[in-house]
């Protein structure tokens, strides 16, 4: 399996904490693989980074086959890259309907005179309308997403994500808040995902991350402190330490 | 701009009928075209507020739309006053000057002619040469390409420098009163070449026209009217589909549009510079019904002056910026204009020319802590009883 997202030697402090600690690791192509870790692990920080949020100290992202440089890119531009990215809170624009915070996700030039003489095509109609139906909001699709529920606004944002047809996705904590028939359905839908392109969940449910059944990565202050299956980093040690020994 | 997109709109047509019913009755009662029921002073007024309304809109669309609270504004909008000013000056010398040496025994060469027009224009501040700027004052379609030139370059490099290094928000806020401060302070100077504090003046005399200003009057209210018009249509027609829900999307949450792959400091810079030229094009219809120009028009306060007009109107929607600076505006003039008799309290006289700043500013309090919708939020009202 080929290399997507190569993570090496990367560091970034805030006002001397060291918040990532030559962090280094790898994703391919299409996979799925879990990121845990107690509270201040660095798991946002490690996703500000690839997203181009937060620039580091020092290291290296290096991303598709090309090997080109993600800390050069701009946020925008790693996005189109094909880097998405679902926010632990759900956000997605209130102001505007389902369909039309579908349509501004949809895979298009995002240039300021692309979209001013933007008319929506036939079959980026079709593709709001399946997006829709995908993440069950087909019935919702006129209406403005701030009266969503919590659980739907997750939906909103997943299917903006699917939308943006990105090669990796970053998901920060996809079941807070869901019920558990909708946790089912989000599981399902990131394994199945996951089969043709790369699936990062950041997760603090262990029971979800084992429904997930992939490989888990282990942060601890900054760096990976185990990885494997599930079964295998909990019972390394050292991870019951950090989880439990505090 | 296809039919469906005015269909989709309906408040646009809505708009435009009231626009034109409104220009229809003020030329049935304006001295030269009608009935001559109200004075051409009130009609000038009416065209200056209607050139109002218009800069509204494009604060409208750069505040209300895009997030941007841009407090400088209106150094565009006397940007455009000035470009058209210095050619309806210079046209207007040069035919005076024309005809006085018209009658000399040696016909005076175009260097005389031209000298003549510079110490005529300039001997308010001490000089007779023309300042480099002035380069193109001759030529009407020059001064009127210079007029979306000028303000449109100002913007685009000003937003460059701002929106690429992120500055967003009040930090923006302030930066933009320090451009029109600085603009400001730069033109009271005399060796501006734009004569100083003196300004620009007697734009209301169109050169090579013999018409009354009765008549002129009526013509700057059709051509603001129409201007006024077609910004709306323009402006609506870019709020409207994906270009506007990228630029609403910025006002609400720059971060998460930046992840969804958008540039946003191009669409914010387009959106500025855009902004800017519609307020060019407004003080450019302005500045010729005002009569004069000068430095003190794009002082700071002017600025803040159309940020409250907006926020009265209601943020967030075209006919609300229309409603807010024509409210404001008018009630402004009948309270400035020495029409409201003094309340006389004893001791102290309220005098409303003062007063009404007061007035003004504990509106604005009021629209903010209890109506954040503004006039415009009347109509979500309207709407609403009609749906039950």
């Amino acid at each position: 399996m080929s290399t997507l997202l190569e993570v090496s030697g990367v560091s970034v402090s805030f006002d001397g904490f060291r918040a990532i600690n030559n962090l280094s690791f790898q994703i391919g192509e299409a996979e799925l693989r879990a990121i845990i870790g107690p509270n201040g692990a660095g798991k946002t920080t490690f996703m500000d980074i690839v997203t181009g949020k937060t620039r580091p100290d020092e290291g290296r992202v290096i991303w598709g086959e090309r090997s080109v440089n993600l800390l050069k890119m701009r946020e925008s531009r790693i996005a189109r890259e094909g880097l998405g990215r679902k926010f632990q809170k759900p956000t997605v624009f209130e102001d505007q309907s389902v369909h039309d915070n579908l349509l501004m996700a949809l895979k298009n030039p995002r240039g300021a005179f692309a979209c001013l003489f933007y008319r929506p095509s036939r079959a980026d109609r079709t593709r709001v309308a399946e997006l829709a139906q995908e993440v069950g909001l087909e019935d919702a699709l006129h209406r403005i997403s701030g009266e969503l529920s919590h659980g739907q606004k997750q939906w909103l944002e997943i299917g903006m994500l699917l939308a943006q047809e990105p090669r990796l996705m970053l998901v920060d904590e996809p079941a807070a808040g869901m019920t558990l028939a909708e946790r089912e359905h989000t599981t399902e839908l990131l394994v199945n995902l996951a089969k043709t392109r790369a699936v990062v969940v950041v997760e603090h449910d262990m029971e979800f991350v084992r429904r997930l059944g992939c490989k888990v990565t282990v942060l601890h202050e900054g760096s990976v402190l185990a990885e494997g299956s599930l079964d295998h980093v909990t019972h390394d040690p050292r991870v019951i330490e950090v989880y439990l020994g505090r | 701009m296809s039919r469906s997109f005015l269909a989709r709109n309906p408040s646009i047509l809505v708009f435009l009928a009231c626009l034109a019913l409104f220009t229809l009755a003020v030329t049935m009662l304006a001295p030269a075209t009608g009935s001559g029921l109200i004075s051409t002073s009130f009609v000038k007024t009416l065209g200056k507020t209607l050139c109002l309304c218009l800069v509204a809109l494009a604060m409208d669309l750069v505040w209300g739309y895009c997030g941007i609270l841009s407090l400088g504004h209106f150094a565009f909008f006397g940007l455009g006053g000035y470009m058209i000013g210095m050619w309806l000056m210079y046209a207007r010398t040069e035919l005076i000057v024309v005809e006085s040496l018209s009658n000399a025994v040696i016909p005076p060469t175009p260097q005389e002619i031209r000298d003549a027009i510079g110490s005529q224009i300039f001997g308010v501040v001490g000089a007779s040469d023309f300042p480099a700027i002035w380069i193109f004052a001759h030529s009407l379609t020059a001064q009127l390409v210079l007029v979306l030139l000028i303000p449109g370059l100002l913007a685009l490099v000003f937003g460059w420098l701002a929106f690429r290094s992120r500055v967003t928000g009040v930090y923006l806020s302030i930066l933009t009163q320090a451009m029109t401060l600085a603009l400001s302070l730069y033109l009271f100077q005399n060796e501006s070449g734009l004569r100083g504090n003196n300004g620009l003046s007697g734009l209301q005399n169109l050169p090579g026209i013999s018409a009354s200003q009765d008549l002129v009057s009526v013509w700057f209210l059709w051509g603001a009217a129409l201007a006024l018009a077609l910004g709306y249509v323009l402006c609506a027609w870019v709020v409207s589909g994906k270009f506007g829900s990228v630029v609403r999307g910025i006002r609400d949450d720059e971060a998460r549009v930046r992840f969804l792959g958008y540039s946003v400091e191009g669409y914010k810079l387009f959106i500025f510079t855009f902004t800017a030229v519609i307020a060019a094009v407004a003080g450019a219809l302005y500045y010729p019904q005002a009569g004069i120009i000068n430095p003190g028009e794009i002082a700071p306060i002017a600025s803040i002056y159309l940020a409250v007009w907006v926020a009265i109107g209601g943020r967030g929607r075209l006919y609300g910026a229309v409603i807010g600076a024509a409210v404001v505006s008018l009630v402004s003039t009948w309270f400035t204009g020495g029409l409201v008799s003094s309340i006389p309290l004893g001791v102290y006289t309220v005098n409303w020319v003062d007063w009404w700043q007061v007035l003004l500013g504990l509106s604005f309090v009021l629209v903010t802590l209890f109506a954040p919708k503004g006039i415009g939020g009347l109509f979500d009202l309207i709407a609403r009883r009609r749906g039950q």
